[in-house]
C-alpha cells in the first residue's frame, strides 16, 4: 500500500473529470517531440557508453589481478596450515619445493586465467555487439521509414502543385481558344 | 444551391473528445509512472555491482570446498596451495564473466526499451507531419477548386456576353441603314428595337 501512496498518480477516477484536449494535433506533435527529446537527454549518453562497451577489457584486466591475489591467499592458507601442524615435519628442501611449486602454479594460473578471460571477454563483447546490431537495425528501419514518409509527402505536395499549374495552364489555353473563336466569329459578321 | 457549411457540423464528436482526453491522461500517467522506472533501471544497470556479488559467492564456495578442513596431508602437500589458487582464480573469472554478461543483458534491455519508445516518438512525429501535410494539400486543393469555379463562372459569363453581344449586333444588321443606331458599345449591349429608331432621329440629325 505504501508503495502506491508514494507514486505521483493522477487522482482522476472518472472520464468526465479529464481535461478536454482542445487541439489534438498540437498535443500529439508536442508529445512526440518531447518524447524524442527525453530519449536524447536520458538515454543517448547511456547508449554511447554501451556501444563503447563492445571493446570492454575488464574481465581480462580483472583476471590478472585475480590470479596474483588468489596465489597470495593460497600461500597464506598453506602457511597457516603448516604452522597449525608445527611445521608439519617438512624439511628445508620440501619447504623450498613447496615455494617453487607455488611460483610455478602462480605463473601457470596467470597464463591459463588470461586465456580463459580472453575467450569469455570475447563472448560477452560479441553478444553485446550482436544485440546492439539488432537494436541498430530497428533504428535504421525506423529512420528509413520516416524518410520515406517525408519523401512521399514532398512528392504529394509537388504533384499537387504541378497539377494546379497544369490546370491553370489548361484554363488559360481554353480561355485563349474561346477568345480566339469568339473573335473569329465576331469578325466574320 | 446548398447553404454555407457551419463550423459546428465539423466539430469533434463526443467519442472523439473522450478518446483524446483518455489518451492524453494515459500518456501523462505513463510519463509520470513508467518513465522514471526505466531511468531507474538504466542507473541500476550501470551502477549495481553484480560482479562483486558473483565473485564473493564464487570465493566463498571455493574456500568452503577446498580449505574448510585443514589436514596434515594438505599441509605437507607440495602442490595443494597452487591447486587452491588455480581453482579460486578460475571461479573468480567465472563469477566475473557471468556478472558482466548479466549486466550487459540488462543494459541492452534498457536500451532496447528506450529505443522502442524513441521509435514510437519518431513514428508519431512522422504521423503528425503527415496529418499537417494532408491538411495543407486539402487546403491547396480547396483553393484550387474555388479558383477553378471562379474561372469557369467568368468564362461562362464572358461567353454569354459575347454571344448576346453578337446577337445584338446581328439585330442591327437587319435594321434600316438610315437609322441612327449609336456607337459600337451601344449596339453591342442593346438589341435593336424599331422604337429605338423612332426615338433617336433628332440625335444624329442624319434623317434631316
Amino acid at each position: 500500500m505504501a508503495l502506491y501512496d508514494n507514486l505521483p498518480l493522477q487522482k482522476n477516477t472518472s472520464v468526465s473529470s479529464l481535461p478536454e484536449v482542445k487541439d489534438p494535433e498540437k498535443v500529439y506533435s508536442d508529445i512526440s517531440r518531447q518524447d524524442y527529446e527525453n530519449y536524447l537527454s536520458n538515454f543517448r549518453d547511456f547508449e554511447e557508453r554501451l556501444i563503447s562497451a563492445k571493446d570492454d577489457t575488464s574481465l581480462i584486466e580483472q583476471s590478472r589481478e585475480d590470479a596474483l591475489k588468489q596465489s597470495q591467499i593460497a600461500r597464506g592458507v598453506q602457511q597457516r596450515n603448516v604452522e597449525r601442524y608445527g611445521g608439519a615435519g617438512l624439511s628445508a628442501v620440501q619447504q623450498q619445493e613447496q615455494q617453487r611449486a607455488m611460483q610455478r602454479g602462480t605463473q601457470l594460473n596467470l597464463a591459463g586465467n588470461l586465456n580463459t578471460a580472453l575467450i569469455q571477454q570475447r563472448e560477452v563483447n560479441q553478444r553485446t555487439l550482436a544485440d546492439l546490431i539488432n537494436i541498430g537495425q530497428g533504428v535504421n528501419r525506423n529512420a528509413l521509414q520516416g524518410l520515406g514518409e517525408a519523401s512521399s509527402m514532398a512528392a504529394n505536395r509537388a504533384a499537387a502543385y504541378n497539377n494546379a499549374k497544369a490546370q491553370h495552364k489548361s484554363n488559360m489555353i481554353g480561355l485563349g481558344g474561346s477568345l480566339a473563336g469568339a473573335a473569329l466569329a465576331f469578325f466574320s459578321i | 444551391m446548398s447553404s454555407k457549411p457551419k463550423k459546428q457540423e465539423y466539430q469533434a464528436s463526443e467519442q472523439e473528445k473522450v478518446s483524446a482526453a483518455v489518451s492524453k491522461a494515459e500518456k501523462e500517467y505513463f510519463d509520470q509512472t513508467y518513465g522514471p522506472l526505466l531511468r531507474e533501471m538504466r542507473d541500476l544497470s550501470e551502477r549495481e555491482d553484480l560482479g562483486g556479488l558473483a565473485r564473493g559467492a564464487a570465493q566463498a564456495d571455493t574456500m568452503q570446498a577446498l580449505s574448510s578442513r585443514p589436514s596434515l596431508a594438505a599441509a605437507r602437500s607440495v602442490d595443494q596451495a597452487a591447486d587452491l589458487a588455480s581453482a579460486a582464480s578460475a571461479q573468480q573469472l567465472q563469477g566475473s564473466a557471468q556478472a558482466l554478461g548479466a549486466q550487459r543483458e540488462r543494459q541492452i534491455g534498457v536500451l532496447g526499451t528506450a529505443r522502442g519508445q524513441a521509435a514510437d516518438a519518431q513514428a508519431g512525429l512522422a504521423r503528425a507531419a503527415k496529418i499537417q501535410s494532408t491538411k495543407q494539400l486539402e487546403a491547396a486543393r480547396a483553393k484550387q477548386m474555388v479558383r477553378q469555379a471562379k474561372f469557369n463562372a467568368a468564362e461562362q459569363i464572358g461567353s454569354a456576353l459575347i454571344a448576346q453581344g453578337r446577337k445584338n449586333l446581328d439585330s442591327y444588321g437587319q435594321a434600316s441603314e438610315q437609322a441612327d443606331t449609336g456607337g459600337f458599345f451601344n449596339r453591342f449591349f442593346t438589341p435593336y428595337t424599331p422604337a429605338q429608331t423612332q426615338s433617336t432621329p433628332s440625335k444624329g440629325g442624319r434623317s434631316g
